[in-house]
């Protein structure tokens, strides 16, 4: 039932946005071509409802589902409603049913709505924006002691950003469905400007962000009922939400719905699946491209002159980084060096050695195109059970060492101390450079809303810049299995904690820091990684919002003004080059 | 109306026997005009040259007129590329497959504008453009041994791998 008023109210929404391109504040409804004043979509559902009647009927039903809330039908006695095709009587009647018994209600219901109640039949809810409103303060009386009134809990997340016209902080939540819009409600003179009955989708999606946020302070403050109530609200927004946000917002409310109801993921199908995602985003998007790429130039200049060469890569994944620096080499003006691997991996759940196949296409590879190719694969829980000893190191008059570190070191910050001996063990293999790419945002910090911000707005960029590449991707597939990729590391920032929230990015700065004080120092990435990273993108359909900046020597990859991954090169301190 | 009918006659005669020399120039007898011709012509061209008889055809597939196309403006060609790219498929497919998309994005890029395949010809390529399309290449190739697993490479076929998709547009020209 409910989902038909729904359905119909979406119709009549749809009806009344369509029909008009601009501005608030007007009357949109125009009338279809109709059989005696009835509009004909409706009718044929078989609900008979005047076309002048339209809005004010899609207001009465928004503010029915207001008024019936989530358990709303609970509330009505068994009184007989007549003619439920007569949808505005109808609707009516149900309203002034539930009016009467607003005033009865206990606090103990989620969401306590009072409606105006002698202009119930000429309210008008405004959603112009700049439309002042009216402080009808007959709903307040309840709220002052209500736990669950969301004015209390709005503070910083909902207003932090948003500027204000008015002081009063209810005008900053446009209309958070379950709450208080009762006393949003203006009761305007009939003459006053006509009902606006537009679903906005830009401020549809406002609404989606402002209830997210709301729900993880509300988890922030362990206000687990409140939370409750407004994941399943943000569900039904986000649903609604067409594009990007749409997306984004149905995986954070899922991770937040894991979190309040405290199911984990399990770990069972983590590592193989992962991979494949990772496939898939490598192909819908330049970020691992361009890390490889760049991690590529700073390697290969490191790599001048030398005979003999030896990369550890800590995330072999599919090797799809090495042949492009395998070519580089093969190339090179003095002939290519002996190129050796070592990829560190995570076990397989079916005891495959994964790591072992990628060599051997790597090795084929390497035979094709003529270099001098040799691959050793570790599996590893974690990189901190692996050492330089193990791995052997050949003296640097032998072998020149690069290590390579793609979206990799951020998981040991999980385990306290397990970054500082990892990057004690680099140090050890003295390596002449040392190559990190990690992802451009804190999202490790010691407060859990801090952190679910800063996620939400990078992987609502993230799923913007897809969105916009998706315009010429020929397949589809791609750019979803890109999503879940992503989605998963949504779902490990925001429910995850302790030792499995492995996604713990940082940001440059960070990790700046931390290599410095391991004993690191920075090396430039040159001007030619800057090229062939500036060219890489425009070679993307979506290159238009792609953007390459230099960071003081560190390449950083970003959609319009945001950076997303940064890439950046280290030697041991003290080293000459 | 007599030279008319003079240049009737020559007509004629010129149907008549193709290899006789009349003053009618046949180019499949000089083939190596014909190769000179075609390694100058851009990318289209070869593609159509290829299309029109089987003698053509042989020709067109030689390797040899792809590289040239592919290094034109680049001078000199880097040295020891040519035994990397003929092992990961040849300059045929190194234009068809990086080559081409990526001057023609980046020429899209850089002027606005859609320009036609003799663009894309004239155009110069630098340094970086050439190492970009080899990597990409690479890539490529590298992708087709992971997917056709022990098949080997050459058995997957002309359409390019997975992750040069971006370089595709969406309807096939």
């Amino acid at each position: 039932m409910k989902r038909d008023r729904e359905r119909k109210k979406e119709a009549k929404a749809s009806i009344s946005s369509s029909s008009l391109a601009s501005g608030k504040g007007k009357d949109l409804h125009q009338p279809l071509p109709d059989s005696g004043g009835m509009d004909e979509l409706l009718e044929v559902l078989g609900y008979k409802v005047r076309s002048t009647d339209m809005a004010d009927v899609a207001q009465k039903l928004e503010q029915l589902e207001m008024v019936m809330g989530e358990d709303g039908i609970f509330q009505l006695s068994d009184t007989v409603h007549y003619n439920p095709s007569d949808l505005s009587g109808w609707v009516q009647s149900m309203l002034s049913e539930l009016n009467n018994n607003a005033s009865d209600l206990s606090p103990s219901t989620n969401f306590d709505i009072v409606l105006p109640g002698e202009s119930s039949s000429t309210t008008m809810i405004d959603f112009s924006n700049n439309k002042e409103i009216d402080g009808q303060q007959q709903g307040s009386k309840l709220y002052d002691d209500d736990p669950y009134d969301l004015r209390a809990i709005a503070g910083g997340a909902i207003y932090g950003t948003t500027t204000d016209e008015s002081p009063v902080p209810r005008n900053g939540i446009k209309r958070i469905k379950s709450a208080v819009a009762g006393s949003e409600a203006v009761a305007a003179p009939p003459e006053s400007p006509r009902p606006v009955v537009l679903v906005d989708s830009q401020e549809a999606g406002i609404r989606l962000v402002h209830t997210l946020m709301a729900c993880a302070e509300a988890v922030q403050q362990d206000n687990m009922k409140l939370a409750d109530a407004l994941v399943k609200h943000v569900g039904l927004l986000a649903a609604s939400q067409a594009g990007a946000m749409g997306k984004v917002a149905t995986y954070f409310a899922g991770a937040l719905a894991q979190r309040i109801y405290k199911i984990y993921p399990q770990d069972g199908l983590e590592t193989s699946c992962w991979e494949i995602l990772q496939m898939h985003f490598y192909e819908s998007c330049p970020y691992l491209k361009f890390a490889h790429f760049t991690a590529n130039q700073a390697i290969l200049e490191a790599f001048a002159g030398a005979t003999r060469v030896h990369v550890i890569d800590f995330s072999l994944n599919q090797g799809m980084q090495w042949p492009a620096l395998m070519q580089a080499l093969a190339l090179r003006t003095d002939g290519p060096p002996a190129f050796r691997l070592t990829g560190i991996g995570p076990p397989q759940p079916d005891n495959t050695d994964a790591l072992q196949q990628v060599g051997w296409k790597l090795a084929q590879l390497a035979d094709t195109i003529g270099v001098e190719f040799e691959f050793r694969g570790f599996v590893a829980n974690s990189l901190a059970d692996i050492d330089a000893a193990m791995l052997d190191i050949r003296p640097s008059e032998v072998e020149v060492v690069a290590v390579n570190s793609v979206f990799e070191l951020h998981r040991l910050l999980a385990r306290p101390g397990a970054v500082e001996k990892v990057l004690n063990s680099i140090n050890a293999m003295k390596p002449k450079i040392v190559t990190l790419v990690e992802q451009e945002s804190n999202h490790n910090g010691a407060v859990f809303l801090d952190r679910f911000n800063e996620a939400l707005h990078y992987y609502s960029t993230m799923f913007d810049s897809l969105e916009s590449s998706a315009l010429t991707q020929p397949t589809s597939q791609d750019l979803v299995m890109s999503e879940v990729y992503l989605g998963r590391q949504i779902c490990n920032v925001v429910a995850c904690e302790g030792t499995d929230r492995v996604e713990r990015h940082e940001t440059l700065s960070q990790w700046r820091t931390r290599m410095n004080s391991a004993g690191f120092d920075p090396v430039h990435l040159g001007s030619n990684a800057f090229k062939q990273a500036s060219m890489l993108l425009a070679l993307f359909a979506g290159g238009d919002g792609y953007r390459v900046e230099e960071n003081d020597g560190c390449l950083m990859l970003g959609w319009h003004t945001r950076p997303l991954i940064a890439t950046s090169a280290w030697k041991p301190g003290g080293m000459e080059t | 109306m007599v030279l008319i009918h003079e240049n009737e006659d020559q007509v004629f005669h010129n149907d008549d026997d193709d290899d006789n020399d009349n003053g009618r120039f046949c180019i499949n007898d000089n083939l190596d005009l014909l190769i000179e011709v075609l390694q100058r012509v851009d990318g289209r061209s070869l593609g159509s040259a290829a299309c029109v008889c089987r003698q053509w055809c042989s020709i067109v597939r030689n390797d040899s007129l792809w590289e040239h196309l592919c290094f034109r403006h680049v001078s000199p060609p880097p040295v020891g590329v040519r035994p990397v790219v003929s092992a990961l498929g040849g300059y045929r497919r190194l234009y068809m497959v990086c080559v081409r998309p990526v001057l023609s994005r980046l020429k899209r890029r850089r002027i606005g504008g859609g320009g036609g395949e003799s663009e894309v010809v004239r155009r110069v390529w630098n340094q970086h453009e050439v190492e970009l399309s080899l990597s990409l290449f690479c890539v490529e190739y590298y992708e087709r041994l992971l997917v056709g697993g022990g098949r080997g490479a050459a058995a997957a076929g002309d359409s390019p791998a997975s992750s040069l998709k971006f370089l595709c547009k969406p309807v096939n020209v």
